[in-house]
């Protein structure tokens, strides 16, 4: 199999975009009507009656448009933040659901939808902030942190946080469960214009700094004392790295729940592609984790006429990727 | 840890030698009795000597049908649900008991404290046929367990005519069904005559949210079905299921009608810019349920559902009908003279 | 000029490491630090290279304080080669070389960077190697990637804590011949060394450190007494004289 060339996903999501916004799970609208409609925007042409034409408007500007666009942002964020934390903490195996991130996140929104003073973006912020520092004050040791005290602390910090956020559930929302499942399982069906008000900023602000500072990731990767040794304070530039790369992946859980080793498994596909220098991962992991997720979202809400929660198919491709990866790196294992 | 599944074991050590103890007697007391034979949701028969005494119930829509039969004495467990929520009032000013809040709760649809359940001696105990741990935890410890299952209206008439037969009620069970099904033969005559293209398309929305909806093998469609309406997704052969906004503009349905919701009313979703070109919202046809206990739709009184659908979605045919005066007729009927309003 | 420590103390929490440094090392000259495992040499390097915190007496690099250097500044001046060295991702050389330029770089290092990157890379020797995985590379290789990385900082004194304890001999002597080379272009290098015989074949100047002190020579000691080294490194040492200074050969 030949690996495409990064110039392919500086192109694809153009045309991606574009292609999503003519599919869907309905024939109520076809491609043609979509067309017209454009037509009609750009040069006012009447060309469908006023019933049809505010029908297309609706579904491709207010159902389609706004999903396309945070399935793209969601896509690029989680991405962009698991190449990150992978950079930060050294270690290819780790990404905001292994960190406990998500879960910590998803407690916050869960918080901030119960408790309407608490603002939605920063409380998840703040709760994803505080799961990844416990996560690797958990691990840390004298000689450091290992991959696997790492990834077991994740999994207790993802766990409380999960429990958590079940207990805000059951004493507050009368359909439990179900609602669980979603903050859990990561949903793209709610999208809307207000959901991407709410994320974008927080969004495109966290990922034009990881973009700024992806070469100093590379720097970073190499180890604390280098770091230091060539000019740059280690402490100084992980938390640079953390803090956005924190606020992007809390803002995707708090409008779309956690969908699941996207954060991960993206970020391996990318460096597959390009190798590990982060000059080229960082607008890759931008422009393919976007279209690929997107991709994804496409095929979960045309698929059915009814709504499969995206996370479980990212989940189901990330999941044996994971499995895949453990076993290939068993020297880091061994190694720390 | 390890202390208290020690004291877990010997507590059940005890609760087993209890239970043999106090089973013997009603055993052998219940020769002179015709046997009772009732068949549950799982198709499980279950023999009793004599109707159950000590009914533990963990579904409040078996619930209400055990208090329609007049059997609210034989209960002495009931689901956790019952005293959260706005069923209270409803329960508390049919039962004293529960209005004190002295029927012990050892569970709900979801979760049974197995231990509680024990402890209450009971002679069946009624819960969801889904929850097979639950069931299988207490029907090794010997206890009769009814599973209850509803996805039709044909559901909701058996279990009352099991419960009748469980209960000692057979001949109110058979009165209760037969005025129901006289019930909704009134509304459902005058449907009838709606010619195939007249139908109105409905939309049922639940309160978890507003892409939330059932589909063809629920009791939501054999209400829209029963009212007139033909029910968007009831081509797809599933329950519960979540949809795409874009499906539902496909669908375009006529009526809106939502389950009750504490968060959510009609005007919500009628100034909700989303939902602005579907023709219900443009036609203002989006209704509400009351609270549940009126309509519930795993119950007979399901029957006020079918009436409310019918009337908002057939307000000409349906003219004369004064809801107010259905439901409390219908609440008469079905519980006697328990709830005062 | 060149680096003059004085006065200085370092404790590991409680655990006094050195003592009481005074230490010059002549600028344009090559300094060697010698003594046991253990005797404080790599934290007197890492102290020196401002990677530990000097809290008790003064360093002073190229006549500057080092605490008043910020770590970008410092990094323009000192460069310095650790001991160990892993990597988790799969970097080419060019890249890891490359990140010697940190403290000249805002966001992504330009051409100027990549020409001096290129530069230090031929220097060292290792163009052949500049496409290939820093993780595929053997010890020594890393090394010369390592040292390739201090030379793209462009400093004006290295410190090299026992840089040839992965290189075959060839390597070991073209490492040897690179340093004299950066001798001559007036750099300044100061090394932890592990052996005294290389020690006294290539270096100018030398620093025998003994349970975190300088060992001072009075008037007619020489560093290569056989003496002076039995009680260096605690074991019986002979010397045999060779060209001006002496090999040590074990007693």
């Amino acid at each position: 199999m030949s690996i495409p060339n990064r110039t392919f996903f500086y192109i694809i999501p153009l045309p991606l975009i574009i292609m999503s916004l003519f599919i869907g799970p309905s024939d109520v609208i076809t491609s043609q009507d979509i067309l017209a409609w454009m037509q009609n925007k750009i040069i006012q042409a009447p060309s469908l009656n006023q019933d049809k034409l505010e029908m297309v408007e609706a579904i491709v500007f207010n159902v389609r448009l706004p999903r396309v666009i945070l399935a793209f942002l969601i896509g690029s964020a989680l991405t962009v933040s698991g190449n990150s934390f992978q950079a930060l903490f050294r270690n290819p195996l780790v990404s905001p659901d292994i960190l406990g991130l998500s879960a910590g996140a998803a407690f916050g929104a869960a918080l901030a939808l119960v408790f309407h003073i608490l603002p939605l973006q920063l409380t998840a912020f703040v709760f994803g902030l505080l799961a990844v520092g416990l996560s690797y004050f958990l691990a840390l040791t004298r000689k450091g942190v290992s991959t696997v005290s790492l990834i077991l602390a994740g999994i207790i910090v993802s766990g409380i946080f999960t429990a958590l956020l079940t207990v805000v559930q059951f004493l507050t929302d009368p359909f439990k469960l179900q609602t669980i499942v979603h903050w859990t399982m990561g949903n793209l069906h709610n999208a809307s214009w207000s959901k991407v008000k709410s994320s974008v900023l927080p969004i495109l602000l966290g990922i034009i700094w990881l973009f700024i500072i992806r070469w100093r990731m590379n720097v970073i990767a190499l180890g604390d004392e280098e770091t230091r040794a060539v000019g740059l304070n280690p402490e100084q530039e992980k938390i640079m790295i953390l803090l956005p790369a924190t606020l992007i992946a809390s803002a995707s859980v708090a409008v779309a729940g956690v969908i699941g080793m996207v954060g991960l498994a993206f970020p391996h596909m990318v460096r597959m592609m390009t190798g590990p220098d982060n000059r080229k991962t960082q607008p890759v992991s931008i422009a393919f984790g976007g279209s690929f997720l997107l991709l994804v979202d496409d095929f979960c809400r045309t698929i059915t006429s009814f709504e499969i929660p995206i996370g479980i198919f990212t989940t189901l491709i990330g999941g044996p990727f994971f499995v895949y990866l453990l076993k290939k790196s068993r020297m880091v294992f061994r190694e720390s | 840890m390890n202390k208290k599944i020690k004291s877990g074991i010997i507590f059940f050590l005890i609760m087993a030698t209890n239970l043999s103890l106090s089973y013997s007697p009603v055993l052998a007391s219940g020769k002179n009795d015709v046997p009772i034979t009732v068949t549950d949701f799982r198709g499980k028969t279950l023999t009793f000597s004599k109707p159950a005494q000590r009914i533990v119930c963990l579904i409040e829509s078996a619930l209400s049908g055990i208090y329609m039969l007049g059997a609210e004495k034989q209960v002495v467990g009931i689901s956790a649900n019952i005293y959260q929520g706005n069923v209270y009032p409803y329960y508390a000013a049919m039962d004293q008991r529960i209005k004190n809040k002295t029927v012990p709760a050892p569970g709900n649809w979801d979760f049974v404290n197995i231990e509680s359940v024990i402890a209450l001696k009971p002679d069946v105990v009624i819960i969801w046929s889904k929850q097979t741990e639950s069931i299988a935890a207490l029907e090794e410890r010997g206890l009769h367990v009814f599973g209850v299952f509803i996805e039709k209206k044909e559901d909701v008439y058996r279990e009352i005519i099991e419960l009748g037969k469980l209960t000692g009620k057979s001949q109110r069970a058979q009165e209760l069904v037969e005025y129901t099904k006289k019930e909704i033969e009134r509304f459902n005559k005058r449907v009838k005559a709606i010619p195939e293209e007249k139908r109105q398309r409905i939309y049922y929305m639940w309160a978890q949210g507003n892409l939330e909806t059932s589909c063809g093998r629920s009791t939501v469609q054999d209400l829209i079905h029963l009212a007139g309406g033909k029910n968007v997704c009831g081509l797809i052969d599933n329950e519960h299921m979540v949809v795409n906004m874009e499906q539902i503009m496909a669908w375009n349905p006529d009526v809106i009608v939502m389950w009750y919701n504490e968060k959510k009313n009609p005007s919500d979703i009628i100034n909700d810019e989303h939902w602005k070109l579907i023709r219900a919202v443009k036609e203002r046809r989006v209704h509400e349920f009351p609270e549940i206990f009126l309509c519930d739709l795993w119950t007979l009184k399901f029957t006020y559902a079918v009436k409310m659908v019918a009337k908002w979605t057939y307000p000409e045919l349906f003219r004369d009908i004064d809801l107010e005066r259905e439901k409390k007729t219908m609440l008469r009927m079905l519980y006697g003279k328990k709830t005062g309003n | 000029m060149g680096i003059s420590v004085k006065d200085l103390s370092f404790s590991y929490g409680t655990t006094m490491v050195l003592h009481n440094i005074e230490l010059n090392a002549a600028e344009g000259k090559f300094t060697v630090l010698l003594g046991k495992n253990g005797s404080g040499k790599s934290t007197l390097l890492k102290l020196m290279a401002g990677l530990l915190p000097c809290k008790t007496g003064d360093i002073n690099i190229m006549g500057k304080d080092i605490r008043h250097l910020s770590i970008s500044e410092r990094a323009k001046v000192i460069g310095y080669l650790p001991q160990f060295h892993t990597a988790a991702f799969p970097f080419t050389v060019e890249e890891v070389v490359l990140t010697g330029r940190a403290s000249y770089v805002f966001a992504v290092p330009g051409k100027k960077d990549m020409d001096i990157t290129n530069e230090a890379i031929n220097k060292v020797g290792i163009s052949h190697l500049r496409q290939r995985p820093y993780t595929e590379l053997s010890g020594g290789e890393r090394q010369l990637v390592m040292i390739a990385r201090v030379l793209a900082q462009e400093p004006q004194v290295i410190l090299l804590d026992e840089p040839l304890s992965h290189l075959d001999l060839s390597n070991q002597i073209r490492f040897l011949a690179l340093i004299k080379e950066l001798i001559m272009s007036g750099l300044t290098v100061v090394a932890v060394l592990h052996d005294p015989n290389i020690a006294f074949m290539y270096a100018d100047d030398f620093m025998l450190i003994k349970d975190g002190t300088i060992r001072i020579l009075s008037g007619d000691e020489r560093p290569w007494d056989a003496s002076i080294l039995t009680d260096l490194y605690g074991v019986h040492l002979e010397t045999m004289p060779f060209r001006e200074r002496a090999l040590v050969i074990p007693g």
